[in-house]
């Protein structure tokens, strides 16, 4: 009854930025902690870690870092809340988990290795034919 | 508005003359048909045609005057051509670019006659003769196209086609077999046979001939081959007329290392490749000409592949090195590049499993170790099948480490990169043919390098050569000596008590072939000083003619002394902290010490995977564009067939790229760029299929002071089929090894 529980549980609106931020955190928290489980669910191993996971959805998050209002910020967090449950209810499927939120992202907390590396090896480091 | 009108008027006019006379063609008259003295004199009017420009040889076909003199003019088609004496008429219309069908002849096995395809008319002959036995004599006039020749194809087709199954559809060589191309070509259009077709049983000749009798048109190519260029009598004809079979008469299997030859020769599908049976039609394949590593003769291959799977691998034409065979072991190990294949890097963890990583972390890992040990504590072994461009930038990275210590396994404890001449066939393959004894030392060129064999056989054959063995027994396709089995027979013909040795004096081009299993030897610099003394003796190397050949055993060894990886201590590896193999299976991983960080690059989990710290995968022969340089000292190059397995890369950009994460970046990027580096130490490495001969002789050679052991000789390949890493996974040469080899 994880799913329903979850949903009902959304007060009407924030009432200032500070409880929104607050209620963004408390949704972070709550996505962390169901990432064993989203992880047991579609056999995400081999694909990716949990801190890989954790560090996608804090990125998502920060993508919206620039709202203020906090009606917007609770409407965001609806959504969040919304996936969040179709995830962990096994309403998706491994495909859809590993080409939305795994593949793409490797690329990006990669960049900082990639500095000082020529062209050759980072041609090399993606495919035989360069 | 006006054109409107007309093309609707022209197109009305058509649609009545297409409705109504669409039953009736128009008869139209032409003026030749009224009376034929008209239509010849309109023939005479026109100006004689220039005769046509000659045509020419059939293939590009080379031929040679051995005498001037002795040239002879026929007539084919109305076309002079000069030929040389002795040619058949078969030969001489190929010269003057005509092709002749045929079944039996085949340019290099003897002449049967008797499948009679090749008829041709001669003037003043009563019948057509068969034009590949019948010698062309001066002033000969042959006519290939006349009615008379044309009937004769197609009663000769005809017949073939009785007694001939019409399996077509499962038949293996549909699309690439003689008779279908011959019959559609030179055939009638009908058959008049309504009896009953005659089959015949099949017969077993081992795991890679398939044979279906009832297709055979007994030809006899398969007799002829096997009787002349393999050397063995397996097979012959059996009964007459229409109860001819080929077969081996006593149930025998197909044990000789050239049996896979006869199913190119065979020109219907009777026999076929078993492995490749049922799996693919020859116009789905695509061909790519590359060089066989399995052994170090580089014979000219053409693999086809269809997609990412090599299907079959053929034999092309190399006049010097293998003309049209090549050996079992070539033809048939591709599947075993399909299993076992390295696929991902993959790092040994605490559990001693191992776990596939990315390529970032694996060269991450091996280059901290690297960086950590002491530079003589480093050491490299390139493989069998490594080609010259990673052997160049694993010598090189080992280099730039501080490190002299990588060799080529097989190489032996300390090669001597010297002197060229000490470890390359100098007479080269071709050279081989105007030998006229030969000295075999320590070598079994029947299971190291069958296509040597089958020219010293063509040799043997051709003008009764001598040959002499020095070696543990085996058996040899030709008559051969058995003199001795150990290097005591060296120094007695050496100092001339052996009755070989005034063979040897008395020859005009004599040979002397030494194994390279010779080079594991403690005492080989001794051996070779006495082999040296022989050559001296029966004056073997002349500037004419160098008879002093040593034969390899591996495709990589003649390019790795010539890049000069020879390393600097002899037992450098049970001190060593760091070892790179680079495809090295064969080496002796007993020494290796146990905390000792061993990184294996290579494409097949064979043998030394077992003890490897970190797996890098690299692409095979058959996947990468390499540089391979034969015993000859011919420089050949394999080009790409087929992808790289999953996450694998080209050896020398698997080193390139573990140099730049190490710190010291090689100079190349590209493969133009590591050839040139390649060509400022050994030039002939880029000078395609040339031979560079050795410069100089044993005049620079140094004084030996060691002893000779008596140890005798061993064999140095103890299983044919099975040598390197693609081999030994492969399923055929498994069956085979399990059939085929002598027990």
């Amino acid at each position: 009854m994880a799913f329903t529980l979850r949903s009902v549980k959304v007060p009407p609106n924030s009432a200032s930025l500070e409880e929104a931020r607050g209620r963004v955190f408390d949704f972070f928290r709550q996505a962390c902690r169901s990432i064993p489980t989203i992880m047991d669910i579609y056999n995400l191993d081999d694909v990716a870690t949990k801190s890989q996971l954790r560090s996608i959805i804090a990125v998502e998050i920060r993508k919206n870092t620039h709202v203020t209002n906090p009606k917007v910020i609770d409407m965001l967090l609806f959504k969040g809340m919304e996936e969040l449950n179709n995830i962990v209810e096994h309403a998706k499927q491994r495909h859809h988990i590993i080409g939305q939120y795994v593949l793409g992202r490797c690329a990006q907390d990669l960049d900082t290795k990639d500095e000082g590396a020529s062209d050759f090896l980072k041609n090399f480091y993606k495919s035989n034919y360069f | 508005m006006g054109l409107g009108s007309l093309a609707s008027r022209t197109l009305k006019s058509s649609r009545i003359l297409s409705s109504q006379y669409s039953r009736f063609r128009p008869i139209v008259t032409k003026p030749g048909l009224q009376s034929p003295d008209a239509s010849s004199a309109a023939a005479a009017a026109q100006p004689e045609p220039s005769p046509p420009p000659p045509k020419k040889p059939v293939g590009g076909a080379r031929f040679e005057f051995t005498n001037p003199d002795d040239a002879i003019e026929v007539f084919v088609d109305g076309f002079p051509v000069k030929i040389p004496k002795g040619m058949t008429v078969l030969q001489a219309c190929e010269i003057a670019g005509v092709d002749i069908p045929r079944f039996c002849y085949h340019s290099r096995l003897s002449i049967a006659g008797n499948c009679r395809m090749c008829l041709v008319e001669v003037e003043k002959s009563p019948k057509p003769v068969a034009s590949c036995a019948m010698p062309a004599l001066p002033g000969m006039k042959i006519k290939t196209d006349t009615p008379l020749a044309k009937k004769a194809r197609e009663g000769v087709m005809e017949f073939l086609l009785m007694n001939h199954p019409l399996d077509c559809p499962i038949c293996d060589q549909g699309g690439e077999c003689d008779l279908q191309d011959q019959s559609m070509a030179f055939g009638s259009d009908r058959g008049r046979f309504t009896e009953m077709k005659r089959s015949v049983v099949d017969k077993n000749l081992g795991p890679l001939v398939k044979t279906v009798m009832t297709r055979c048109i007994q030809c006899t190519r398969c007799v002829r081959f096997a009787t002349e260029v393999a050397g063995v009598q397996d097979l012959g004809i059996l009964g007459r007329g229409s109860g001819e079979e080929i077969g081996t008469y006593v149930e025998n299997l197909m044990t000789s290392e050239l049996s896979g030859n006869v199913i190119d020769i065979c020109p219907v599908g009777a026999l076929t490749s078993k492995p490749f049976a049922f799996k693919a039609r020859n116009w789905e394949l695509k061909g790519t000409e590359t060089i066989d590593v399995t052994d170090a003769v580089g014979s000219n291959i053409r693999i086809d592949s269809r997609g990412p799977e090599v299907m079959r691998i053929l034999p092309r034409l190399n006049e010097d090195i293998n003309e049209e065979w090549i050996s079992d072991k070539t033809r048939f190990c591709y599947d075993g590049l399909k299993r076992q294949r390295l696929n991902d890097p993959m790092i040994r963890d605490a559990n001693g499993r191992f776990k596939a990583v990315s390529w970032r972390d694996a060269l991450a890992v091996v280059a901290e170790v690297a960086l950590k040990v002491k530079p003589e504590e480093i050491v490299g072994v390139a493989g069998k099948l490594s080609d010259a461009e990673s052997m160049m930038a694993l010598k090189d990275l080992l280099n730039n480490m501080g490190s002299n210590n990588v060799w080529c396994e097989g190489t032996g404890t300390s090669p001597n990169a010297d002197l060229r001449y000490r470890y390359l066939m100098n007479s080269s393959i071709a050279g081989l043919e105007k030998a006229d004894v030969f000295l075999l030392v320590g070598t079994q060129p029947r299971v190291e390098a069958a296509m040597v064999n089958a020219r010293i056989r063509k040799t043997v054959r051709a003008s009764n050569a001598k040959v002499g063995y020095i070696g543990p027994p085996t058996d040899f396709n030709y008559d051969c000596q058995h003199l001795g089995t150990g290097p005591q027979t060296i120094l007695e013909i050496a100092e001339g008590r052996h009755p070989f040795s005034s063979a040897i004096s008395n020859a005009k081009n004599p040979a002397i072939i030494v194994g390279a299993g010779l080079f594991e030897r403690d005492d080989k610099d001794a051996i070779f000083a006495a082999v040296e003394a022989i050559a001296k003796k029966g004056n073997v190397i002349r500037p004419d003619w160098n008879g002093f050949n040593v034969l390899l055993l591996n495709a990589s060894q003649a390019a790795a002394l010539d890049l000069g990886l020879v390393p600097e201590s002899s037992n450098s590896i049970e001190s060593a902290k760091f070892l790179y193999l680079m495809g090295a299976d064969d080496v002796n991983l007993d020494k290796v010490p146990a905390d000792a960080f061993v990184v294996y690059q290579g494409h097949h989990g064979d043998r030394s995977v077992y003890r490897a710290n970190v797996i890098l995968p690299s692409a095979a022969f058959s996947e990468k564009e390499g540089t391979y340089e034969n015993t000859e000292g011919c420089t050949q190059q394999t080009l790409p067939a087929v992808p790289t397995v999953g996450d694998a890369r080209d050896d020398w950009k698997i080193i390139r790229a573990l140099s730049e994460v190490a710190g010291i970046r090689l100079p190349y990027d590209t493969l133009g760029a590591i050839r040139s580096r390649m060509s400022t130490v050994a030039p002939n490495l880029v000078r395609t299929d040339e031979i560079e001969a050795a410069a100089f002789g044993p005049s620079l050679s140094p004084e030996c002071g060691q002893k000779i052991e008596s140890t005798p000789f061993k064999a140095a390949v103890e299983n044919f089929y099975m040598t390197d890493s693609i081999t030994r996974a492969s399923k055929i040469m498994a069956q085979c090894s399990a059939m085929l080899l002598k027990k």
